[in-house]
């Protein structure tokens, strides 16, 4: 029964292909020297990248995804790790219902997420504000890094950290030189993931957005909606480049796949 | 023996709960949870104060029937959660959205099973590989995702001129702006975690079964119909339930991939929210899409709960 295996295989790398085809169509596509985005191309130039640079909006929108996934990607990470620490290393009662507590804005859709914080922060003038925008995506972020760093902790020995106190190191000098660099790579991979993950999201930003403040999702988002231009193409190669940058990073430090056990990811 | 034995448990008990830190000695424990608790304070408020309170006020607003927000001549109904029901718009967008999700779910299964059971029989290389490779769209934005699709689909798009040019059709089809293109869509968005859940059953299989089944004489065919399919089915049903809620809820690519034409939950509810400003309505039908995914993914847990599969949940 050589076929049933055959079969298998033939629908696994279709399905492989499925995943990845609408991410490989956009790079080539990028290089048209036509007027109208296609796939296979037409011709061949670098026109719609250099485009990009004459819209400013692009670039503005860009710097601002940059800085609030960096900003939102530190404060996730001093909030996870300092939080999963809390429950790997101490005994707290319910721990387990905390850790669902900090894990679960995962199983909120985004949609609703978006719509409470819009509500929430409305009244207190934080609606369309740069705070408001990166509570919102902190909020997204936790979830991950908590994840990551405790699977991280899992297998952590204590007894060092022990044996660093008797031999008569303060509890900083401990941290710094004997916990924080043995937690340190699940740490930055936590960082990276936020990054990526705020760096990428449309829905809950949708509502935290302003007219003056918008990031290279949104912008990406609103001229799909209104016009039909290459140079979406050419920006949306970009963004493939650096998820795949920060990718093929956090692939060398932890693993892609351990974020993603069992976890419900909503950005669709 | 008895030793041996209770110390094998505890580590199987290890295992099981790999966050967990290792038992210690009890002489060390109930004092120190207080600086644990000290750790957990920032991330704890924040949560509560940016997560959990948030979640509680949409649910108070969905109550007001008047556009004053909670203020002191505010009316409290049931009338945002009665319109649903009587407004047949609202509740046809609500069939589409569970039908769509449906959809989502069976393309999902129907493709992501093989590479599943292609995953699980792999080295933990190949494994690997697939694993990065499935995994890695996930963190690219769906909206490049979604342009990808756009141009594939559009109807002077790769897919109809390659139809077309093959004599397939004679005419573009309607791939997108249509619920076919939401299906794909969010199927192709959705797949990884279906494949991920039915691998991580199809690990638990013990391998004795297979060969036992091949000694015996069955057929692969056989032995994949009635040793691993079956005993996988705790991991199908997982990857449809996250499949189908993630579908459920999913507002950009429906927006996207079908627009207007296609008016799910989600975008009948960010209209509502964004263009025509009616926040407590907005904030009920949230709750509704939430409550709807819930008794539906409770229902159908139960029907595979009562049903013949009973031995496979214990």
């Amino acid at each position: 029964m050589k076929t049933f295996g055959g079969l298998r295989i033939a629908v696994a790398v279709l399905a492989i292909i499925y995943i990845l085809i609408p991410l490989i169509v956009v790079i080539p596509a990028s290089f048209t020297s036509a007027n109208y985005p296609s796939f296979p191309a037409d011709g061949f130039s670098l026109q719609w990248y250099g485009k990009i640079l004459e819209r400013p909006e692009f670039l503005e929108a860009f710097l601002n995804s940059a800085k609030f996934a960096a900003l939102a990607a530190l404060f996730s990470v001093i909030f996870g790790t300092l939080g999963a620490l809390g429950i790997a290393k101490y005994d707290i009662p319910g721990k387990s219902y905390i850790t669902a507590l900090l894990t679960s804005p995962l199983s909120v859709p985004q949609l609703v997420l978006g719509i409470a914080l819009l509500m929430y922060f409305t009244p207190m003038m934080l609606a369309g504000t740069s705070a408001g925008f990166l509570i919102a995506h902190i909020v997204i972020c936790i979830p991950y890094v908590m994840r990551l760093v405790l699977t991280g902790l899992s297998g952590f020995d204590y007894n060092l950290e022990r044996a660093a106190a008797i031999l008569g190191a303060n509890p900083l000098t401990v941290f710094m030189k004997v916990t924080l660099p043995l937690i340190g790579s699940a740490a930055i991979s936590g960082g990276l993931f936020a990054f990526l993950t705020s760096f990428d999201n449309v829905t809950v930003s949708l509502f935290m957005v302003s007219p003056e403040m918008r990031t290279l999702p949104i912008e990406i988002f609103s001229q799909m909606q209104d016009a039909y231009n290459p140079i979406v193409a050419s920006v949306s190669s970009v963004v493939i480049f650096i998820s795949v940058l920060l990718i093929v990073i956090l692939e060398k430090i932890q693993g892609v796949g351990k974020v993603f056990g069992g976890s419900h990811h909503t950005n669709g | 023996m008895e030793p041996i034995r209770s110390y094998a448990s505890q580590e199987i008990e290890r295992e099981k709960n790999p966050i967990e830190p290792q038992k210690e000695p009890k002489i060390k424990k109930r004092k120190v949870w207080v600086p644990g608790l000290l750790l957990l304070t920032p991330i704890l408020l924040f949560i509560f104060g940016f997560f959990v309170i948030p979640m509680l006020y949409i649910l108070y607003l969905s109550f007001i029937s008047t556009d004053n927000l909670g203020g002191a001549d505010a009316v409290y109904s049931l009338k945002n959660y009665t319109q649903l029901f009587s407004d047949s718009y609202y509740l046809s967008s609500l069939w589409l959205t569970v039908k769509i999700s449906l959809y989502s779910v069976l393309v999902a299964l129907f493709l992501g099973y093989p590479v599943a059971l292609t995953m699980a029989k792999s080295s933990a290389r190949i494994r690997g590989y697939i694993t990065l490779l499935i995994v890695s769209p996930l963190l690219v934005s769906i909206v490049v995702r979604n342009f990808g699709w756009y141009l594939l689909l559009l109807p002077n798009g790769t897919i109809n001129q390659t139809l077309m040019a093959l004599g397939i059709i004679d005419a573009p089809l309607k791939l997108l702006f249509s619920e076919i293109g939401v299906v794909i869509g969010l199927s192709n968005a959705y797949l990884p975690f279906m494949i991920l859940s039915i691998v991580a059953s199809l690990y638990n299989i013990d391998p004795s079964l297979d060969k036992a089944g091949a000694i015996l004489g069955a057929s692969p065919f056989r032995r994949f119909f009635s040793i691993t399919l079956p005993l996988s089915i705790p991991g199908i049903v997982s990857g449809c339930i996250l499949v189908f809620s993630l579908s459920m809820s999913a507002y950009v690519t429906p927006a996207l991939m079908g627009g207007a034409n296609v008016p799910v939950m989600p975008v009948v509810i960010y209209d509502q929210i964004n263009n025509l400003l009616h926040w407590t309505f907005g904030s009920a039908l949230s709750y509704i899409l939430l409550a709807t995914t819930v008794i539906s993914v409770a229902v159908f847990t139960r029907v595979f709960e009562k049903g013949k599969f009973k031995e496979v949940f214990r």
